[in-house]
């Protein structure tokens, strides 16, 4: 089942000096899945990001790609961290085409995709504004923007939603998952909201308490697409209840 | 330009303004000789009659500090990226950094005329000298402070190098890179007028001043003053503006400080 293991970690684990951030951990991500990582605060999920985008080796372990071994190397996922890290040097504009800015020089072309971007979420009128003028809202949605701008399948995205406020949180995963589904990429998610998790998933990973490892992988029911009114189904109710069950005694056994 | 832009400028002009009511209040008040320190018309009055011998001089010493600087300041941004990029380097050379400077800028005129002989070398050489050490420091410390994660994000983008050099490192340190363009044109004049002083045979603005001086013509000695000053506060504007069109990002911050610094 060569699909369904578009991304495969085996037995990854991470340790700094003297901390045990991540143990064994094996994962497999099926092409253009939509997978939340939730777990408690500390337990390794942007250890796991940063082993996954290659930025740290791994203490042991493989990461694979569409059955590549990529483990330590970077350049293969579009990676939004969970700070905004916009060059303040850069316009809207600038900073949206930052990967290839970064790899291969800006194109006209990416010029056109990023300000039709910008446009079509919001921002159109800020394309020639620093990150100086904009709110911490605004300027994540540049990072998201700069992530989807580059043409890699896997997307590894940090708490991208963290700054934002009740509904602009809400509009931004509903573009999320429309341009999940538009475009068919391979989402990878990490965020403290149960909610989102769920609303967005297809798939919910638990991690335990650091050092973090997988304590249970949840399949969400829920039919797309999704609306408002998921929030308040039974199966969203009941997943959520599992979630925070599952988290609960995690936090207990700290 | 922005309306903080000329609000600094119009507060320069005041301040320009301050210093010559300041300097006829003292000199009339005071009853100071002519010979001591003239009126800031006879100051004026020296400079328009003695236009034609004195622009050559201008240009000369204009020339001095601009060859110096362009060579300092190359010397200096290489050097501060070299150390930046090699630790081991940057160990060694630092320690013979501060030695290039401890040595008494008037002590290095007389080997250099060994060497090269009374023309432009020993002067450019000596502007150049004063003026790199600012410019490495600072790029050197701009190079070491950028962000981290920023560069953890070049490196998500699988980003060269170069790219990372020049996308993300080099950007970052402008502020710190023209903090040490700025201070190093401040200092190129004084290392231009050294250089004249030790190593001029012919005429140079130093050697007129030091002419005037012996003389006893306050006002030409004031009048050269005034001359020296403005060259050093006109390439300090040229680097200003420069700084301000290549860092549009920065703007209003330069505005602000220009105002400080004028
Ligand atoms: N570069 C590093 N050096 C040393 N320790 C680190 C490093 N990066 C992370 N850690 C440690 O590893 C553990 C896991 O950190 P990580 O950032 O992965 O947690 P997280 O699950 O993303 O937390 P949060 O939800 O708060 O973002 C923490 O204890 C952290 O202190
Ligand atoms: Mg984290």
């Amino acid at each position: 089942m060569e699909f369904d293991r578009f991304l495969h970690l085996d037995g990854v684990a991470k340790t700094f000096d003297l901390t045990e951030a991540l143990r064994p951990t094996t994962l497999d991500i099926a092409e253009g899945s939509f997978v939340s990582v939730v777990g408690p605060s500390g337990c390794g999920k942007s250890t796991l990001f940063n082993v996954i985008a290659g930025l740290e080796q791994p203490t042991t372990g493989r990461v694979e790609l569409s059955g590549v071994d990529v483990t330590g190397q970077a350049g293969h996922a579009g990676y939004m961290l969970q700070k905004d890290l916009l060059a303040p040097w850069r316009t809207v504009l600038g900073n949206i085409t930052m990967g290839a800015h970064l790899t291969r020089g800006v194109t006209s072309e990416d010029e056109h995709r990023a300000a039709a971007l910008a446009e079509r979420y919001g921002l159109g009128k800020f394309l020639a504004h620093y990150p100086a003028a904009l709110s911490g809202g605004m300027r994540q949605r540049v990072a998201l923007m700069r992530t989807l701008m580059t043409s890699h399948q896997l997307l590894l995205l940090d708490e991208p939603f963290g700054a934002l406020d009740a509904q602009t949180r809400f509009s931004m995963q509903e573009w999320l998952l429309q341009v999940w589904a538009e475009e068919r990429r391979t989402v990878l998610f990490v965020t403290h909201d149960i909610d989102e998790a769920i609303f967005l998933s297809d798939r919910i990973v638990v991690l335990s308490d650091r050092p973090g490892t997988v304590v249970a992988d949840l399949s969400v029911e829920l039919p797309r697409p999704r609306r408002l009114a998921t929030l308040t189904e039974p199966t969203f109710m009941e997943t959520k209840r599992t979630i925070l069950n599952l988290l609960h005694h995690e936090g207990e056994s700290a | 330009m922005n309306q903080n832009f000329r609000r600094n400028l119009f507060g320069s002009f005041l301040s320009f303004v301050l210093v010559i009511v300041v300097w006829q209040l003292i000199v009339s008040l005071g009853h100071v000789a002519p010979y001591v320190a003239p009126q800031p018309l006879d100051a004026w009055r020296s400079l328009t009659t003695h236009w034609s011998t004195l622009w050559p001089l201008v240009l000369g010493t204009i020339g001095e500090t601009v060859v110096g600087f362009v060579v300092g300041a190359t010397l200096g941004l290489g050097l501060g990226v070299v150390l930046a990029k090699r630790r081991f380097i940057q160990r060694v050379v630092y320690p013979i950094l501060i030695l290039t400077q401890a040595i008494p800028i008037i002590a290095l005129a007389p080997p250099l005329v060994l060497v090269f002989g009374f023309n432009l070398a020993p002067k450019v050489i000596i502007v150049a000298w004063i003026v790199f050490f600012p410019v490495t420091v600072n790029v050197l410390d701009g190079l070491s402070h950028v962000d981290r994660d920023l560069l953890t994000l070049a490196r998500s983008y699988g980003a060269s190098p170069w790219r990372t050099f020049s996308a993300i490192e080099l950007p970052a340190s402008a502020t710190n890179i023209f903090s040490g363009l700025k201070i190093g044109a401040t200092y190129a004049v004084t290392g231009a007028i050294i250089g004249e002083l030790a190593a001029s045979s012919g005429s140079s603005l130093a050697i007129y001043q030091h002419a005037q001086s012996a003389q006893l013509n306050a006002a030409g000695v004031y009048a050269t003053t005034i001359l020296m000053t403005l060259i050093g506060i006109g390439w300090f504007g040229l680097i200003v503006l420069v700084e301000f069109f290549t860092t549009p990002w920065n703007r209003r911050q330069i505005a602000r400080r220009a105002g400080q610094h004028i």
